[in-house]
């Protein structure tokens, strides 16, 4: 017994006053639009088809990059023969459609070299970030308050993001402290966090599961595998891919896995206490 | 001294010429289906052969055949050794082997569940890795199944388990979603009051067609899907994935990334065990203990963030070598925090076996004999901790390992006490592992020049003894040098069983710690 007071006493609080803003060493990759060529080199070195081009026509091509698919590994920024793509220090990214956390270029190519020259960057169709934190405001409408009920569910994870969202609960970054807590049934949740990429096994038990909590239910979707099933593709025989195949999502967390700030800022956008960044 | 081939042949009583050392370390001996639970039984009653993984591969469009294979491990001449067996299309049987060796049995069913291939005489031939709304006949990795089809739900009322009669008998079912942040998977009690009468498993929910999609990708990609079969194993799963590609190209690893490679999986192995020991804690409401595992967990994830740009030791290993190098300034740091760790994992050992609340819920639970660790073929920390004495590391050396001292710890009990110091004493023993590496880093070049293209129709085992126990990789390539499969085999398709023979017997509550002293993988067992 003395042993345990004394451990508590000497440890302390190990609790960190802002989990936020620590400088992580890597975030997603960025794309320099300006010193890109379209040669298409982060495309090929992409293993997930984060990075994608097309040819529009003849002389016009489009590059993207989805943080949805993108698993953090680095390929396209030492591949890049333009030096075009560096990594940001933003970890805590968010959004609330898949749409919102791609870019996307346009470049005219000369036929000749069929080098790119960069025209300019579209703007993604559908709603923007603001216009999508309304109606999720509009339809918790004050409900949800300053606490918040999390049902996760892994519906065909590989087990890292379970780790990341279990580290939020440690000591370090102890969420419950925001009025987060998780719970152990869907009947008593306010949010399903879930991960991916679902899987065919995991499907009914996911539709089950989401059917089981009262509304106003809001998914949250983690990992670059729930945003869009990474690495395991989409459609496949044994993976439907990102958790919106299967139920709507409100905030999508990207990542491989996210780090547990970025998880525990993605639980606040849903919440409606952050703002979602991308 | 008789060559390794001459032994094998000796007590296979087969020619030295049909004996073929593939690469360093692995033999290959093909022989026809009817000698072939002759030949695995002289392998482990001659050589003392322990069965690592089962598996099928289809050669249909070059050869017009399905082959078997079977990996055995031969501790005593550190080498491991493939069976296969051709099976022709128009009869697709093979002769079982699991009622003599049940650590066949997952495999050769899924091996029916996968691609058609009937193992006659198995005790039990019903699916492992189909749900029951799986069609009949519908096999996802033969060659000529695309995988991007979508399979149709058969409707019904399915997996009748096993009934359970007599007053005040009933079954609890859970899962497949569990109450904590957990992975999904089914277990089915046969309870009579609290006691555990049965344990039956449903597992396969995170199914992801791993092995399939491996076949799309290119071995370069392929890597990055190695990290990603169990998230905690990310080095593990990779340089096994690695060594397979590495040996099947002949490349030899520049020795500093030798030395980093058993830093890494050294320090993943560190992280886990910590975990997995404070979850222990957690598990019998100890918390004090439990909030200190997840601080020192914690301080190593970020340590690892700090050093090599990862939390989780992604995108450190790479094909022919390692992505990030450890500087002056990184090894002191790294140096300083493992002996600032030692001292409080000390600490955190002592807080928990001084405490006789702790001891009363883990001494005698869940016990795993050892005839049932060796009959099943259990392996990893579960098999240590029944005294099977089998590490990878001691018994086939891959990377730095070799010329290194340390110890494979070894316990009796068999119960979650047992695990628990296998765990602990793991941890002793990868911390002075570290040290010695960190004395003496060589000074190389941290990659080898990876080729374009690896060797037509050939194929490589790769290993590594991963924090749960040992991962294999089998990498076989065609005509064309692609990739044409990939078996991959988590220790924890060995040890489910396991799990199933130590519950019965306990009480419904021991359940979580005994499940999590095994703390098996439902992701890297259902790929």
């Amino acid at each position: 017994m003395s042993s345990i007071l004394g451990k508590s006493l000497t440890t302390g609080v190990l609790t960190e006053a802002n989990p936020f803003g620590s400088s992580a060493s890597f975030g997603f990759p960025v794309i320099d639009f300006s010193r890109c060529t379209a040669c298409e080199a982060c495309a090929r070195s992409c293993p997930t088809g984060a990075i994608r081009t097309e040819a529009t026509a003849k002389d016009r091509k489009t590059v993207s990059l989805s943080y949805a698919a993108c698993i953090q590994c680095r390929e396209c920024v030492t591949g890049c023969p333009e030096e075009a793509i560096t990594v940001s220090t933003g970890v805590e990214v968010a959004a609330h459609t898949r749409e919102q956390l791609a870019r996307r270029a346009t470049f005219d190519i000369d036929p000749r070299t069929s080098r790119g020259t960069f025209r300019g960057e579209e703007v993604v169709a559908g709603e923007s970030l603001a216009q999508s934190a309304a109606r999720l405001r509009e339809r918790i409408r004050g409900r949800l308050g300053r606490s918040l009920h999390v049902r996760q569910v892994d519906a065909g994870s590989c087990n890292g993001c379970e780790l990341e969202i279990a580290a939020t609960t440690n000591p370090l970054y102890d969420l419950e402290r925001f009025g987060i807590h998780f719970v152990a049934s869907p009947r008593h949740a306010d949010v399903l966090l879930v991960t991916g990429p679902v899987t065919r096994n995991m499907e009914i038990a996911l539709l089950r599961t989401y059917e089981a909590t009262p509304a106003p239910r809001i998914v949250v979707a983690v990992g670059a595998c729930g945003c869009s099933g990474g690495i395991f593709g989409e459609g496949t025989y044994a993976s439907l891919g990102g958790v919106d195949r299967v139920v709507p999502v409100d905030v999508y967390i990207p990542g491989c896995p996210p780090r547990p700030q970025a998880i525990l800022n993605g639980l606040l956008v849903a919440m409606g206490l952050r703002e979602a960044r991308v | 001294m008789k060559s390794k081939v001459a032994t094998v042949s000796a007590a296979l009583e087969v020619p030295e010429g049909a004996i073929l050392e593939l690469h360093p370390g692995e033999m290959h001996l093909e022989g026809t289906a009817t000698a072939l639970p002759g030949l695995a039984h002289r392998v482990a009653l001659a050589l003392n052969g322990r069965l690592l993984s089962l598996f099928a591969s289809d050669e249909r469009r070059s050869a017009n055949r399905f082959l078997l294979h079977h990996v055995w491990s031969l501790p005593g001449l550190a080498s491991f050794l493939r069976l296969s067996t051709p099976i022709d299309p128009a009869v697709p049987t093979y002769p079982s082997i699991a009622a003599k060796y049940p650590a066949a049995n997952w495999f050769e069913r899924e091996v029916m569940d996968f691609f058609g291939l009937a193992p006659e005489g198995h005790p039990n031939p019903s699916r492992v890795a189909l749900h029951d709304d799986w069609p009949e006949g519908v096999h996802a990795l033969q060659k000529d199944f695309p995988s991007e089809r979508t399979v149709p739900r058969v409707q019904g009322d399915f997996h009748p388990f096993r009934p359970v009669t007599g007053e005040g008998v009933f079954q609890v079912p859970v899962g497949p979603v569990h109450a904590g942040i957990i992975e999904p998977g089914h277990f089915r009690f046969g309870v009579a009051g609290e006691p555990v009468l049965y344990l039956q498993l449903r597992l396969f929910y995170v199914h992801k067609g791993i092995e399939k999609r491996f076949e799309r990708l290119s071995f370069r990609h392929g890597l990055f899907l190695a990290e990603s079969i169990s998230g905690d194993t990310a080095v593990g799963h990779a340089l096994a994935y690695a060594h397979a590609i590495e040996r099947l190209a002949g490349l030899t690893v520049p020795a500093r990334a030798r030395a980093l490679r058993v830093v890494l999986l050294e320090l993943e192995r560190i992280y886990n065990h910590t975990a997995d020991i404070g979850a222990l804690a957690t598990d019998v409401a100890f918390l004090v203990p439990a909030s200190r595992a997840q601080a020192l967990r914690e301080g190593l994830v970020r340590l690892q963030d700090s050093l090599f740009g990862t939390r989780l030791l992604r995108g450190t290993v790479a094909l022919g070598g390692v992505t990030r190098d450890l500087s002056p300034s990184g090894l002191s740091v790294l140096r300083a925090h493992l002996r600032a760790f030692e001292k409080e994992f000390d600490d955190l050992i002592t807080l928990l076996i001084d405490a006789g609340t702790f001891t009363d819920r883990v001494d005698g639970t869940g016990i795993l004999t050892h005839q049932a660790a060796r009959d099943l073929g259990i392996v990893g920390v579960p098999a240590r901790a029944s005294g099977v004495d089998a590490d990878l590391r001691r018994d086939h050396p891959y990377d730095g390992y070799e010329g290194l001292k340390f110890e494979v710890p070894v316990e009796d009990g068999g119960d979650v006490r047992a695990r628990l110091m296998v765990r602990a004493r793991e941890v002793e023993q990868s911390l002075a592992i570290l040290h010695q590496v960190l004395d003496r880093m060589p000074e190389t070049p941290l990659t080898a020049r990876v080729p374009e293209k690896l060797p037509k129709s050939s194929s490589a085992l790769g290993w590594a003894e991963a924090w749960r126990g040992p991962v294999l990789h089998w990498v076989g390539t065609d005509e064309t040098g692609k990739i044409s499969r990939v078996k991959v085999t988590d220790p924890s398709t060995l040890n489910w069983p396991g799990l199933v023979q130590a519950v019965p017997g306990n009480i419904i509550p021991d359940f979580p710690v005994i499940n999590k002293s095994f703390n098996l993988s439902y992701s890297g067992n259902d790929r």
